[in-house]
């Protein structure tokens, strides 16, 4: 199929500025980062401040500026988020700037949004299969599975969406929603720089900055990782089943013991205490057994630690049972956890 | 032991016949290989190969009783897990009798528990899929006798139907790109080959699982729902049918479940006599004024309660009953087309998609197609094996093809005699 070749113009990268093209745009303009700091281009280092502040506070971008000052705004406010070195507002700004594209998508031609959608290298075409509504897109399978994998909406699962022949429809407002997960993704993998360069002084002061905006705004909490102490009360039903099982013996199949095991580990039990757990089960090898455990907690073997399955997944396998209220408002094991363990902080017990 | 050795004879035969051939999958040098030992037990994992010959060679001289190859493709197929660095894998379906209930398992599966302490003296047993635990003692270790009769692949059959029409019509794949192979056991394996779906990753697979199992399928028209619910008409689900996907497969569904209809089965879904009987005369009415034009709340004595029976078991009987974990493992070790079953001596063979209906693994799986042998069979159902019909057998001495001795040998159902 001929494709009509959009060419963005410099209006689009301000509004798009994680688009390919911008980098040629940037080569372009060949700014260097101890330029940033003279008195020329402080307004581009103002508005890529801007950014991240507005990320950190409303989960927005802020008021755009003139062309020439919005687009290198965006590299440089990348820099900066990777200056901060910290993963919460790394990706809040991601967040931030998806969101802001996906307002933005909603209201682009058809053409202009595959163009982008292009741009992410997405197989997509407007809709020509009959009894489908006219203005529906469609995508291939894969795009669409990639992106989905964080939308928690009953809507988004692949079995509630239109399949024919490999390609999913969507309406114009889905589309943009899909593409939103990928601008956030391109924008992560860009913050996931391994090695931060050295920064200039001032450059590193506005980072300082953005990290006590961040601290303030959402306390030192969010930082931390679970509570030291194992609440059994706090289990989720499928947890709670599944303990019962291993301290009674009952035979548990690969993805329960699996769910059990890294469930514990995560929330803080110590392997051996784990491995306990599993002492009265009818096949219980002591050696295996402990082996297996250090395997999930990443002491053994390929030195990944796993974390629990997702609600989802749960599902999926038919671990997931007895489920309740709260488990409706969460979509992970881990998150009802910590919501049941702060709703009832006073009952703890050892489990 | 004497058994067992007579039937590695066999496979050793097999394999090192010149005319063995190894068909090799899809990018063959970058998978893993892995090997059952016939003797040892003990499975020899991380090998790759970097031609045909040099795997059946290994073959002829390791002669497992299972061979495996990854799902998988791999930079280092003989690494580590960790080091391998994964880049893609098939997407694979695994449909098992074994899994599935059918009227069939009740006849010829047996289990017993293996706790030796077991509350029933010399261990509870029974009939059917065997247990996750022993009801007695709670236990999870059993023998199994099980068995692979026509039944059972007539249902494995039925459900790889389903499943291949939601691969071809639904995800698009074509006849080339999709393989069907018969396990070698009581069931069908389908892998897909495309290179849009080599790169999915598990949660993608997942949803391509519950695609196929009818996992998280909302049936209803939420807007239309909802409006409804406004005008105070709370007790009528307002199902979404359509053409395509799901839609087309829950439409046509109820359509046919409806017109083929009997009062007792309406009953038996849990359908008040009443709404049985209402549905049952008025088929054709209901059908077109509910399903087809979708006014659902049009029909006095059948309301939500009834729509919903009906819609839940149109549903089960839509999905393809899977093995849901061996389609979201991109790691997954799967049976090698063109290989020995150890637990039958038949082989994973494929067959065209097309041939689904017709292709009868009990003979185009037969490897073994030369002599006989004397056996002692303890306990046999009859069978049917290179079109011919055997048994069944109770305590008998009997002269058998390879084939079939091979198979009740592998069975636990038959000794061979001098």
């Amino acid at each position: 199929m001929l494709q009509e070749t959009v060419k963005f113009t410099p209006t689009d990268l301000a509004k798009y500025p994680f688009l390919k093209d911008t980098a040629a745009y940037m080569k372009r303009l060949g700014l260097e980062i101890e330029e940033l700091t003279s008195p020329e281009l402080a307004q581009i280092l103002t508005r890529a401040q801007e950014r991240l502040e507005q990320a950190l506070l409303f989960v927005y971008t802020g008021q755009k500026a003139a062309g020439d000052i919005e687009i290198p705004s965006f590299p440089v406010a990348i820099m900066l988020a990777i200056a901060t070195k910290t993963s919460f507002i790394k990706k809040r700004y991601a967040l931030a700037e998806a969101k802001q594209a996906y307002l933005e998508f909603q209201g682009e031609t058809a053409e202009r949004l595959m163009a982008i959608a292009r741009d992410f290298d997405w197989n997509i075409a407007l809709n020509t299969e009959s009894g489908i509504p006219l203005d529906y897109f469609s995508v291939s399978l894969a795009d669409y599975l990639r992106n989905i994998t964080h939308l928690r909406d009953e809507k988004w699962k692949l079995i509630n969406r239109l399949l024919v022949r490999g390609r999913v429809f969507l309406k114009q407002q889905d589309v943009a929603r899909l593409l939103q997960e990928d601008v956030q993704r391109r924008i992560d993998i860009r913050l996931d720089a391994k090695e931060a360069p050295e920064f200039p002084g001032p450059i590193t002061a506005i980072a300082d900055k953005l990290v006590e905006m961040a601290k303030e705004k959402i306390g030192e909490q969010e930082m931390e990782g679970f509570p030291k102490v194992v609440s059994q009360s706090a289990f989720p039903p499928c947890i709670a089943v599944l303990y019962d099982a291993a301290t009674h013996g009952k035979h548990m199949g690969h993805v329960e013991r699996f769910t059990f095991t890294s469930f514990l580990l995560t929330i803080g039990m110590p392997p051996e205490k784990v491995a306990e757990t599993f002492k009265t089960s009818s096949d219980y090898n002591a050696r295996l057994t402990r082996y297996q455990v250090e395997h999930i907690a990443g002491s053994k073997g390929s030195g990944t630690k796993y974390t629990p399955p997702s609600c989802s997944t749960l599902q999926t396998h038919g671990v997931c049972t007895n489920s309740d209220e709260l488990c409706r408002r969460v979509h992970h094991p881990l998150n009802y956890y910590l919501r049941k363990q702060k709703l009832q902080p006073s009952v703890q017990t050892n489990a | 032991m004497f058994s067992r050795d007579w039937v590695y004879e066999n496979f050793r035969a097999y394999y090192r016949s010149p005319r063995y051939e190894f068909p090799s999958p899809q990018s063959f040098s970058q998978r893993e290989y892995a090997f059952l030992l016939f003797k040892e037990r003990a499975m020899v994992r991380h090998k790759s190969f970097h031609s045909s010959a040099a795997l059946v060679s290994s073959l002829r001289e390791r002669i497992p009783s299972d061979v495996y190859h990854s799902c998988a493709y791999y930079e280092n197929p003989d690494a580590d897990m960790d080091k391998k660095g994964w880049s893609g894998a098939d997407l694979v379906f695994d449909i098992d009798a074994d899994h599935i209930p059918t009227s069939c398992n009740k006849l010829h599966d047996e289990w017993k528990c293996g706790n030796p302490a077991c509350l029933v003296a010399g261990g509870m047993s029974g009939r059917g899929i065997t247990p996750e635990e022993c009801p007695a003692c709670g236990g999870v270790k059993f023998e199994t006798k099980t068995w692979a009769c026509e039944e059972c692949i007539d249902t494995t059959r039925t459900e790889t139907r389903k499943l291949l029409d939601m691969l071809t019509n639904d995800f698009g794949f074509s006849e080339h790109e999709i393989h069907t192979y018969f396990s070698g056991h009581r069931g069908y394996h389908i892998h897909v080959e495309n290179n849009s779906v080599r790169s999915l990753d598990t949660m993608a697979r997942k949803e391509i699982v519950d695609y196929v199992c009818g996992i998280g399928l909302d049936m209803f028209d939420k807007k239309r729902r909802d409006s409804a619910k406004q005008k105070r008409k709370t007790s009528t689900p307002v199902f979404a049918l359509g053409d395509y996907g799901w839609k087309r497969r829950l439409k046509n569904g109820m359509r046919t479940y409806i017109l083929n209809s009997a009062k007792e089965g309406l009953i038996e879904l849990g359908v008040s006599k009443k709404g049985a009987d209402v549905l049952f005369k008025n088929k054709q009415a209901i059908v077109n004024r509910c399903i087809e034009e979708g006014r659902w709340d049009t029909v006095k004595g059948v309301g939500f309660e009834t729509w919903m029976r009906i819609a839940e078991h149109v549903k089960d009987q839509e999905i393809a009953q899977i093995d849901t974990v061996v389609t979201s493992d991109i790691h997954r070790l799967i049976r090698a087309n063109g290989t020995l079953h150890g637990k039958t001596g038949l082989l994973k063979a494929e067959f065209p998609v097309k041939d689904l209906d017709t292709f009868d693994p009990f003979v185009g799986a037969v490897a073994f197609k030369e002599g006989t042998a004397h056996v002692l069979v303890s306990d046999a159902p009859e069978f049917k094996l290179s079109g011919e019909t055997f048994g069944p057998y109770k305590n008998q001495r009997v002269e058998l093809p390879t084939a079939a001795a091979v198979l009740l040998i592998l069975k636990g159902r038959a000794e061979v005699q001098n």
